[in-house]
């Protein structure tokens, strides 16, 4: 007996299904490929593993303590420019939230324009946009929130919105039948049910800004990113390590705190 | 020879609850034991101990002459099936690869992560879903069948694994009556031909005197009862069924009449 | 009626004393701490309002894209795609053995389950641009450090996502499983991913479009692609090449966006 007909799949007929088949056979040839595109060399890969081994033995060196205040004010910069920014998009979402939400809109034209901007806004990168605001604007801290907040409305505006589309249209009927108007079914029955999603949305979303705003020094606009940059290029591993330390202990530090926020919020000891 | 001895076995959950209060007991291979009492009186720990999935606080289960541990779970696994209440098959599997998950224990891991199995398995699968009536649903997915088509997968599941020993933790509470008719008949059916030991726990008692060899009686933990179904006499009932601290409930009497 | 409640009115009990509504203070407090936040960083709100009088002049600048190289910004783009859909599958591969470890009901061990959460956190918190930035140094330029950078970062998003998903597999299934004997590799591929692959690709696809869109800045620190070509032109004060560079990104990003979104439609 051939080993085919000993080992067989689960299968009317013993075989793979065809979409299966079809479907990672696609992959594997993108994948194959694109391999020279994206110069996927093992060899190199493996031949790199000891220069990597050395960079990051380089990484544990005694850290430059001198450095840190400057990293704490760089790091409260970041922080600072990620609240802020978040702050400025909370602002700008909530309106276009409701525009972009089917069951909140005032009109259907007025729903699908909401929906392509917001799609547009969130399509580029933060980093893109704080090229060009840059450009616009000039170095520092300005135009990293600008494009932050840009971006983050993008995303929060549709966030919000597929909030909105989910609450109870009940008690949204309820409000209505006792003749509020149309700011006030809004303000008053929508809004309150639609409130805990928006705060888990707020906290993932400044858990992603707090990471992008590390990164944006790296065009100038403002935050850690530059020290980090420049401590890469001049080769201070002593400060490269302390950056990328402190970097860790915030994002990991609001991680868990939003966890906790949000089990909060789902088990409903909300205070 | 006995094929599961339990000895002074009990178990206290981490919540404090004490499930089980020193239990003895020795089932005879290829026998076909109903376990009977209310909710609560310890049936499906017991049960779950004598699979591994619970592991006892204080006392042994063997299985022949094989202790039950965490080291050999796979082994006792092997050789001892289990059927449940809510049928525990992975819903977006087809029937027949439900089946084949009852193999997996004989398997080594290298082929079955790929879903592979070798040819007599699938004949295994084959001849079981049969034996359960179910040849034409072989490639359904599991969660399109009926409640009672899914426990007789289970069947065929347990079957599958070719065990010693088949124990059923409630098999049919969460079925209608005539399914539930069919689920009994079938397993006895397996106990009759097969020779496998069958320990079934249920909490409908005119089942129990109808398809048990043994009735093993329990309350509260504890083996309030142990022997041939005529010998349940109505007084015996009452000791199973009554509950902690009422010592004459007159809403048992109504109970048991209907039972 | 309306006599009866007017009537009534004298001896109308009066409301229990108001509980302690701590909105408003928590309102002033974040406004205050914001605008400390606006101090700090130096925000004028002339720059801004001269930025915004000078952002349209600016932005008009922008109007005329020029698409001489397009077949250039093409291949660039390509590169991108490419990168992003590598930095996926590492990402994937790696998700598909660590998620098994990181969640609760299938890990083998307490201590695996809390190790391997640590190493997707550590993953997950180290931005992707700084470790393409490592690995560019490792390696040298060229698109592969910015594949393994996406992927090493996004391994800790879908690693974590996968387990989160695994956790939410029914009990009884995963007993099911188990008490046939099955081993740990056999209980993850049973009772484990037959359960969440619907979920789980729609993760994946999820994580594609990040990647898509992230794939097109790494340029910038020297990992390939499309975004080292947008950073040139705007130094070099090339509005023309860079509205059509940004073009053909935005483009692209909005039909991944939406072959996407009809794929998890589809997959639901």
């Amino acid at each position: 007996m051939t080993p085919a007909l000993t080992w067989r799949w689960p299968t009317p007929n013993g075989r793979l299904p065809l979409p299966l088949v079809s479907g990672v056979l696609v992959l594997l040839c993108a994948l194959w490929l694109t391999a020279p595109i994206v110069e996927i060399d093992f060899v190199h890969l493996m031949g790199s593993i000891g220069r990597m081994a050395t960079f990051a033995s380089q990484m544990f060196v005694t850290p430059d303590w001198g450095y840190l205040p400057q990293l704490l004010a760089k790091m409260l910069e970041t922080i600072e420019m990620t609240v802020l920014s978040t702050a400025i998009a909370i602002i700008l979402s909530l309106p276009l939230g409701v525009l972009a939400a089917h069951n909140a809109t005032p009109h259907i034209i007025v729903y699908r324009l909401t929906r392509d901007l917001l799609s547009l806004m969130r399509a580029l990168p933060e980093l893109v946009w704080a090229l060009v605001f840059v450009s616009a604007v000039g170095l520092g801290p300005l135009p990293g929130v600008m494009a932050l907040a840009f971006v983050t409305v993008g995303f929060m505006g549709k966030f919000f919105a597929e909030s909105i589309e989910v609450v109870d249209h009940r008690a949204v009927e309820g409000v209505r039948a006792h003749g509020a108007g149309w700011l006030q079914v809004r303000w008053f029955a929508i809004l309150p049910q639609a409130l805990p999603d928006f705060v888990g949305t707020v906290m993932y979303i400044l858990d992603h800004n707090l990471r992008a705003a590390a990164i944006l020094g790296l065009v100038g606009a403002g935050g850690i990113g530059y020290d980090l940059v420049m401590s890469m290029r001049l080769f201070q591993y002593d400060r490269l390590l302390l950056i990328a330390l402190s970097i860790y202990l915030v994002v990991t530090a609001l991680d868990r705190a939003s966890d906790r926020l949000r089990s909060r919020i789902i088990h409903g000891r909300w205070k | 020879m006995p094929t599961i001895s339990i000895r002074s076995v009990s178990k206290r959950f981490s919540n404090g609850f004490e499930a089980l209060k020193g239990i003895d007991a020795e089932i005879r291979s290829g026998s076909f034991t109903v376990v009977l009492g209310p909710s609560g009186a310890g049936k499906s720990t017991l049960l779950r101990l004598v699979n591994g999935l619970e592991t006892p606080t204080t006392g042994e289960i063997c299985i022949g002459d094989e202790t039950v541990n965490g080291r050999n779970l796979r082994h006792i696994r092997s050789r001892v099936a289990m059927i449940f209440q809510q049928f525990n098959l992975v819903d977006r599997l087809s029937v027949v690869t439900n089946v084949l998950t009852g193999r997996l224990a004989h398997r080594s891991w290298i082929g079955s992560v790929f879903y592979l199995f070798r040819k007599e398995d699938i004949d295994i699968a084959q001849e079981v879903l049969s034996r359960v009536a179910l040849t034409d649903k072989a490639w359904s997915r599991a969660d399109k069948l009926s409640g009672g088509q899914q426990q007789r997968v289970g069947i065929a599941r347990a079957l599958a694994q070719q065990p010693k020993v088949i124990l059923a933790d409630e098999p049919v509470a969460s079925l209608d009556p005539i399914s539930s008719e069919e689920i009994m008949i079938l397993l006895r059916e397996i106990r009759d031909q097969d020779g496998i030991t069958v320990v079934v726990n249920l909490h409908q008692v005119e089942l129990a005197r109808r398809f048990a060899d043994r009735i093993i009686g329990m309350n509260s933990g504890k083996i309030v009862f142990d022997g041939k179904p005529e010998h349940m006499t109505p007084s015996v009932l009452r000791t199973i069924y009554q509950r902690e601290g009422i010592e004459d409930d007159p809403s048992l009497d109504m109970a048991l009449a209907y039972a | 009626m309306v006599h009866d409640l007017k009537l009534g009115r004298s001896s109308v009990e009066p409301l229990p004393p108001k509980p302690h509504n701590l909105i408003p203070t928590w309102l002033i407090a974040t406004l205050v701490i914001l605008w400390l936040i606006v101090r700090d960083l130096e925000i004028s709100f002339e720059t801004l309002v001269y930025g915004v009088e000078d952002m349209a002049e600016y932005f008009s600048r922008y109007g005329q894209p020029d698409f001489t190289h397009l077949s250039r910004y093409l291949a660039l783009m390509g590169v991108t795609l490419a990168t992003a859909l590598w930095g996926t599958m590492f990402a994937l591969i790696a998700a598909f053995f660590l998620a098994p470890l990181a969640a609760r009901n299938f890990t083998p061990h307490p201590t695996t389950y809390r190790i391997v959460r640590e190493v997707l956190n550590f993953m997950r918190a180290m931005p992707d641009l700084l470790l393409a930035l490592i690995f560019v140094a490792a390696l040298g330029l060229g698109p592969l450090p910015g594949a393994l950078a996406l992927g090493v970062h996004t391994s800790g998003f879908l690693g974590k996502f996968f387990a989160e998903s695994l956790e939410r597999v029914d009990q009884s299934v995963c007993e099911g499983v188990a008490a046939t004997g099955a081993n740990f590799p056999q209980r993850v591929m049973y009772a484990g991913w037959p359960s969440i692959l619907r979920e789980a690709s729609g993760y994946t696809l999820y994580i594609l479009d990040r990647n898509v869109r992230m794939a097109s800045v790494l340029g910038l620190v020297g990992a390939g692609g499309i975004g080292l070509a947008l950073h040139d032109t705007l130094r070099l004060f090339d509005y023309g090449q860079s509205a059509a560079l940004i073009l053909v990104i935005l483009a692209t990003i909005l039909i991944i966006d939406h072959a996407s979104a009809w794929l998890r439609r589809r997959l639901t």
